[in-house]
């Protein structure tokens, strides 16, 4: 490891905790720097403490942690399918997962009322494994990385279409969030569904570091990977589920975040010019958060009280770094 | 030496068998070169005897032994392969890629130790690359980043040597700067090769035994000399008298 990687990755860590401590202070509601340093090592029960604990902690965990596993996500499938613009919005694994969740939360509003994290994280996880089965199919049919991302993007137009009839028909009363989580956002976490995202999220990173060793020697290729005795099949296979798994995670809690699993995994390369996974793992997923926790902020602030949907800034911030990889590509850099 | 890698009646293809009933022998320190008109096989025998695709019968063994019975981790300490295609290999130094040869020599989480890089060292040194070892792997030209994959090759300590037509991208320089290199190797190191190729006078050049596969059969094989013959050649590819004359003989 270099000494620009080093101070690269302490960066991201100080970064990090900026990005984190800016989301506290920041909101329509006006707490005092004093209150919230306050609030955060004390605790107390007065109202500043009562957002600090209940509304703007767990959305900056969330948007950390959501965002992290949304850029780890792409990472694996830009890896899997050797194809820079990758990612799970695009491939339509969001979408798919959007599907499953919005199912689930419409059948389940009328009789149980609310649907814990763990059930949604379970539908979602089913939705973006189906997603990511179509996708699968497509790619054996499909040569050429453009194809591959249209035959995504249809599929997450399909996706989107039927969960926007479900919810058009669904009750006016079940769909309270309903509505707001199918644009994207990270506001309504409560702690526990904090609690549940860092569980899930945390193996799939744990699990994805521990790939480090196979998925470097990937980036020769399959014949290559092979001849140097990776377990091609086991490895694709560990590669799709997680990849499925972390953003089913993000699609459970915040509903779909467009761009952020692309754009991330290359800002990642650039900055650390090196495409070694044992660095660009952790790095996109601290990258991934950072990226989350300021457009999140930027989402509730900017024209507070009125919230931006989080892919709206996602989209603004992110769609041109795909641009400008695509043009990279064209000259062969990336 | 005895033969390092041997099969007996290989039956190579995908679905159907493309070559059948092959008996290859190679020992260490020897070349063999597969040649024949494109379609005929050679890159599925290579890849079958690679062990990257699934023998439809026959046997294979490496070093003595039933490559069945090997696990892909100690195939990787004995075989190492090298293809026509080169990986897309974005932000990696020729280095990093030389090092990935080591890859079946690392624990679990692939960290280097002191040897492994020694190792990666020589091998950058054996094969002439120190010049450009530490520029991306992107950045060079197709030849250097041939023997970029050679020197990779070299790292994982083979004793086999597969090569899937590795000059065919190449100009004369590079493809006799590689051929050159991959002979002096594979004399120095006791390395068996087996190589495809389509440039028949380079073949000539620099293996010691060949063999022609056509309509899934070994139409010939023997010492290099023997094979590399007008009525041989002529047969092999379907080619007439005025039309060897013309592009094979001086004057």
């Amino acid at each position: 490891m270099n000494k620009r990687c080093v101070i690269m990755m302490a960066l991201l860590f100080v970064l990090t905790g900026a990005a984190f401590a800016v989301n506290l202070f920041a909101g329509s509601a006006d707490i005092s720097a004093d209150e919230i340093l306050r609030g955060v090592f004390n605790g107390g029960a007065d109202a500043a403490v009562n957002i600090l604990w209940k509304i703007r902690i767990p959305r900056a965990l969330a948007a950390l942690i959501l965002g992290g596993a949304l850029a780890l996500s792409g990472y694996l499938l830009q890896t899997f399918f050797h194809n820079p613009i990758a990612g799970p919005f695009v491939l339509g694994v969001s979408s798919g997962a959007k599907l499953t969740v919005a199912m689930v939360m419409i059948a389940a509003a009328g009789r149980f009322g609310q649907v814990t994290s763990g059930a949604m994280i379970g539908a979602a996880f089913i939705g973006s494994m189906l997603s990511l089965g179509f996708i699968l199919i497509i790619s054996q049919k499909v040569r050429g990385i453009s194809m591959l991302v249209v035959c995504g993007v249809m599929i997450g137009y399909i996706c989107s279409a039927v969960t926007d009839f479900m919810v058009t028909f669904a009750d006016e009363g079940d769909i309270v969030n309903l509505h707001s989580w199918s644009m994207g956002s990270f506001s309504g976490m409560s702690m526990d569904n904090v609690r549940a995202a860092a569980i899930a999220v945390f193996a799939g990173l744990i699990c994805t570091m521990l790939l480090s060793k196979p998925i470097g020697a990937y980036r020769l290729g399959e014949a290559y990977a092979k001849s140097l005795g990776v377990n091609i099949k086991l490895l694709r296979a560990a590669i799709i589920t997680l990849s499925g798994l972390l953003a089913a995670c993000v699609t459970a809690f915040a509903g779909p975040v467009s761009f952020v699993g692309i754009a991330v995994p290359h800002i990642a390369r650039v900055i650390f010019k090196t495409s070694k996974p044992a660095l660009l793992i952790p790095a996109c997923f601290l990258g991934g958060g950072i990226f989350c926790m300021i457009c999140d902020m930027i989402a509730r602030t900017v024209f507070s009280p009125t919230e931006l949907s989080i892919s709206t800034v996602t989209a603004i911030f992110g769609a041109p770094v795909v641009v400008a990889v695509m043009l990279a590509r064209r000259r062969g850099e990336m | 030496m005895s033969e390092c890698i041997r099969t007996e009646n290989l039956c190579a293809g995908y679905d159907k068998p493309i070559v059948r009933d092959l008996c290859l022998n190679v020992r260490g320190g020897e070349i063999m070169t597969l040649i024949g008109p494109n379609g005929a096989g050679k890159s599925t025998v290579l890849k079958t005897i690679a062990g990257e695709l699934r023998k439809l019968g026959g046997t294979v063994s490496l070093c003595c032994r039933d490559a069945d019975d090997i696990s892909p981790r100690e195939r990787a300490k004995r075989l190492a392969l090298l293809l026509t295609e080169q990986p897309r290999a974005s932000l990696m130094t020729c280095r990093e890629v030389v090092e990935t040869g080591r890859y079946p020599y690392t624990g679990y989480f692939g960290v280097l130790s002191r040897e492994d890089k020694i190792a990666a060292d020589m091998a950058i040194k054996t094969v002439n690359i120190e010049d450009f070892a530490d520029s991306g792997f992107l950045e060079i030209s197709d030849g250097q980043r041939q023997r970029v994959m050679l020197a990779r090759a070299i790292c994982q300590e083979p004793k086999v040597l597969i090569l899937d037509e590795p000059t065919s991208y190449l100009d004369i320089h590079h493809k006799i700067v590689f051929l050159e290199t991959l002979r002096r190797l594979v004399d120095e190191k006791k390395i068996a090769a087996v190589i495809s190729m389509h440039e028949l006078e380079f073949a000539e050049r620099i293996s010691d035994y060949a063999v022609g596969i056509k309509d899934g059969k070994v139409q010939c094989s023997g010492k290099s000399a023997d094979v590399f013959t007008e009525d041989v050649i002529r047969k092999l590819f379907d080619l007439n008298e005025q039309l060897y004359a013309r592009y094979f003989k001086k004057n």
